[in-house]
């Protein structure tokens, strides 16, 4: 039940009949089923409704793919992307407009999907055999992905050059080829205003020579000492999802010397995430909260903003809303270089072709057209999305040389490391979180890691190290 | 004799809908997890899940413990002991087990190994929830039940008042509670701290061990006691108001009303929502995950919070419906127990 683009149109008879023979498998992934019997009444009414209302939305996003009208000789391919806000969507449709006038040979059909259950829409695409021609996934999803055979290498379809002129964090590896590629990506940086600097008399620390360790834990005891800051440094700590605490809290322990986990083998955690390295990450990081320098739970985001906080780390997203509240008083530092040199998170949402494409080579196309250096820089301009070749920012108007937003595009272009790429991340991921969340409450920082690496190293295990794989 | 058959049939008919609705949607798929307990399915994988026996069970309920005798006694005289996670990571004996708690014996600590020590604790969690919860959440139904009936003015619009939790979404409650719960800029903290002069020093609700799961569970019984206070007036008013009047008549007391009509009267409302308000309990994930997510250190992770974690987020699907079959069959176990005490304790008043 592969879509073919040939036939233009989608046999939403046969895609209903997928939605049901699908269901009993995609029930237990919305995770209703296993623990439907233990459900209060009013909860398995709002469980069973929400059950349905999954359904029925698949069900229209899966019919959908019916694009309405003969295009003449045109192909069609469809395209699937997360709803990532009014600016990045429409900047998206017109750029696919672009692409849809610019040649004549295919047609891009793009269907916005809401980014919560963007996953399981994929999973369940691919158990149907209904899977898009191109789609947009998260770069930690890409080598689970590639792994398990829902998309395929970029190489033969996009130009190697196209391909090389990425920053090489927005580019998604896995098992030596390339799977997808973004169009744009996001820098974490160290907020705070240059006033607040002058007073604590600290350097402002520039790319070429950023704050040690030493320095930036200088700042904060001053800040502290002041009185005048309650808890001086947020760390978006609020907000207790594993996407966060990885993208945050993993380049700050690469910085220290350790690691998520063996880059060099992917095999094991041991050793890089529970090392000595790791551990000194982990006193440093359990002090920050017993010393009262962060606290653990801000009562909203806005700490920095309101003078409660008074250097913030968090990424460019929220950049517009500072300058707004500090004007030219903002100052976008980068991340302390705590022995290993800076690092901050790479990889955003990347375009990638699914396997079950059969025009790839009409997918690879536009992959190409959106890595262009103008559609780069237009996008960024757009949303504020750190572009990711040196020509896409040149040409940006606020990622420029001289642009406002520049510091972003030289912090990601110089320090920003991919997250690993192994189909293990999601356990990765939340074992690293619940270890740093016990260390932050005081846990033992040795037992946490090794809490974690065993979490990690029994599930790549099981699999017995993603030998086997849906990659070619 | 048609007329017969079809008599026969009516109740068949009328009750397929809600049959196959149950069979397909609670049956089957519990059926299904069933089957995925013995397997190492993967949400997201290339390959089939294989079977893997009993190992999902033997990683979720191995417990073991470890005596340990004191190395050395230092000058001070404080025993020390080998660190217990070397130990389980390098001894093969008890490769894969985890401390859960440790006890002292003389000289001797003992060490309670488990191998997935997060599910006690979370069971232990949960089950201490219900047991603060429900009487809790009960007693102030009732309570509030007796108030609404009791006559006063405007009844309905208190009825309406102490009910409007209930309807509110469990996401947006957590999320105003978790500011009510702030520890600096907190409401709660802020009346504490003004009725007692400064006495009472800001409490971290949510971010101290001791005091996150009562945080949760004061939060949790205002949110839910309008539902029971509903059921609990259905009751209320269920009693013959002759039993009142004869018994003022015979000059029995508020209290002892209370104690001899109101209470045995609604006996079997009450033990009707003490399981209901049970069930409700043993399932609390929402709150959890939207104002602790399980933390400080684990304590306030709870059985369904375990199973959403490594079922859907770590796409563990093997070991998550493990998780959910065997407190399934915890549940049932507790029910089943519960309906025989409940018949024996009846049969002793009869």
């Amino acid at each position: 039940m592969i879509f073919s683009p040939e036939e233009g149109e989608c046999e939403t008879g046969r895609g209903g009949a997928g939605v049901l023979a699908i269901m009993p498998v995609m029930y237990p992934e919305m995770g209703q089923t296993l623990i439907w019997h233990s459900l209060s009444l009013t909860q398995r009414a709002r469980a069973r409704r929400w059950a349905m209302a999954s359904v029925l939305l698949l069900y229209t996003a899966l019919a959908a793919c019916d694009p309405g009208t003969k295009p003449g000789d045109r192909i069609e391919l469809v395209l699937w992307k997360n709803q990532a806000g009014r600016e990045e969507d429409a900047q998206t449709t017109a750029q696919i407009d672009q692409f849809n006038a610019k040649q004549s040979r295919w047609r891009i059909v793009p269907q916005f999907l809401p980014q919560g259950g963007y996953d399981q829409s994929i999973v369940a695409a691919s158990l149907a055999g209904r899977m898009p021609c191109i789609l947009a996934v998260d770069s930690p999803m890409v080598a689970s992905y590639a792994w398990a055979g829902h998309i395929r290498p970029l190489d033969g379809y996009v130009a190697t050059g196209t391909l090389a002129a990425v920053s090489p964090s927005a580019v998604g590896h896995y098992a030596g080829r390339i799977y997808a590629a973004g169009q744009f990506d996001a820098a974490l940086a160290i907020f705070t205003r240059r006033s607040i600097l002058a007073q604590m008399r600290m350097r402002i620390p520039t790319l070429d020579h950023p704050w040690s360790g030493e320095e930036f834990q200088t700042l904060l005891e001053r800040l502290k000492a002041s009185g005048i800051y309650r808890y001086p440094l947020d760390l978006g700590t609020r907000d207790d999802k594993a996407s966060w605490w990885t993208y945050a809290f993993s380049p700050i322990l690469q910085s220290f010397g350790g690691d998520l986990i063996d880059r060099r083998s992917m095999t094991s955690a041991q050793g890089a995430l529970n090392g000595e390295a790791a551990q000194r990450f982990g006193n440093w990081f359990q002090a920050l909260f017993a010393k009262g320098l962060v606290n653990r739970q801000e009562p909203d985001e806005n700490a920095f903003v309101r003078g409660r906080a008074a250097l913030v780390y968090t990424g460019d997203w929220a950049a517009p809303a500072y300058r707004t509240y500090a004007g030219a008083d903002l100052l976008v530092l980068p991340p302390p270089d705590f022995g290993h040199g800076v690092v901050i998170g790479g990889g955003s949402w990347q375009w990638a072709i699914s396997k079950a494409c059969s025009h790839p080579e009409g997918a690879g196309a536009f992959i190409d057209f959106m890595l262009q250096d103008r559609q780069v820089a237009a996008m960024s301009d757009a949303t504020g999305n750190v572009p990711v070749t040196e020509g896409g920012a040149s040409a940006s108007r606020d990622f420029g040389p001289r642009g406002n937003s520049r510091m972003f595009f030289d912090l990601m272009r110089r320090f920003a490391r991919p997250r690993p790429a192994t189909p293990a991340f999601s356990v990765v991921a939340n074992a690293y979180t619940f270890a740093m969340r016990d260390i932050m409450d005081g846990k033992d920082v040795q037992d946490a890691f090794d809490d974690a690496v065993d979490d990690i190293d029994q599930t790549i295990a099981d699999h017995h190290a993603y030998r086997t794989g849906g990659h070619p | 004799m048609n007329a017969r058959r079809s008599r026969r049939f009516q109740p068949l008919l009328f009750g397929a809908p809600a049959m196959v609705g149950l069979a397909l949607f609670v049956v089957l798929p519990f059926l299904m997890a069933l089957v995925l307990t013995f397997t190492d399915q993967q949400l997201i994988s290339p390959e089939p899940g294989v079977f893997v026996g009993l190992r999902n069970y033997e990683r979720l309920l191995s417990i073991r413990a470890l005596v340990q005798a004191p190395e050395r006694n230092d000058v001070a005289g404080t025993p020390s002991f080998a660190r217990v996670r070397s130990l389980t990571r390098h001894e093969p004996a008890y490769l894969g087990y985890r401390p859960l708690g440790e006890l002292r014996f003389g000289e001797h600590r003992v060490t309670l190994l488990a191998k997935d020590p997060a599910f006690l604790t979370a069971l232990g969690n949960t089950f201490l929830f219900a047991l603060m919860v429900v009487p809790l959440q009960c007693t102030m139904a009732l309570g509030l039940a007796l108030l609404v009936n009791a006559g006063v003015k405007g009844q309905t619009i208190f009825r309406a008042i102490y009910f409007s939790p209930v309807v509110m979404s469990m996401v947006i409650v957590s999320v105003v509670w978790a500011f009510l719960f702030d520890k600096d800029l907190g409401l709660l903290n802020q009346a504490l701290g003004t009725l007692s002069f400064g006495l009472v020093k800001p409490v971290d609700w949510l971010g101290n061990p001791a005091t996150a799961m009562p945080a949760i569970v004061i939060m949790s019984a205002w949110q839910g006691a309008g539902f029971q206070m509903l059921i609990l007036l259905a009751g209320l008013q269920g009693i013959s108001q002759e039993l009142y009047d004869a018994a003022r008549i015979d000059g029995a007391s508020m209290w002892q009303r209370f104690w001899y009509i109101t209470l045995p009267g609604m006996r079997q409302t009450i033990i009707f929502v003490l399981i209901v308000t049970t069930i409700a309990a043993l399932g609390l994930f929402t709150q959890v995950d939207v104002m602790t997510g399980g933390g400080p250190r684990g304590s306030t992770a709870t059985v369904m919070f375990e199973a959403v974690r490594h079922g859907v987020r770590e796409e563990n699907i093997a070991y998550g419906a493990t998780i959910s079959v065997v407190y399934f069959l915890l549940i049932t176990a507790f029910i089943l127990l519960h309906q025989i005490l409940l018949r024996r304790s009846a049969k002793v008043i009869s």
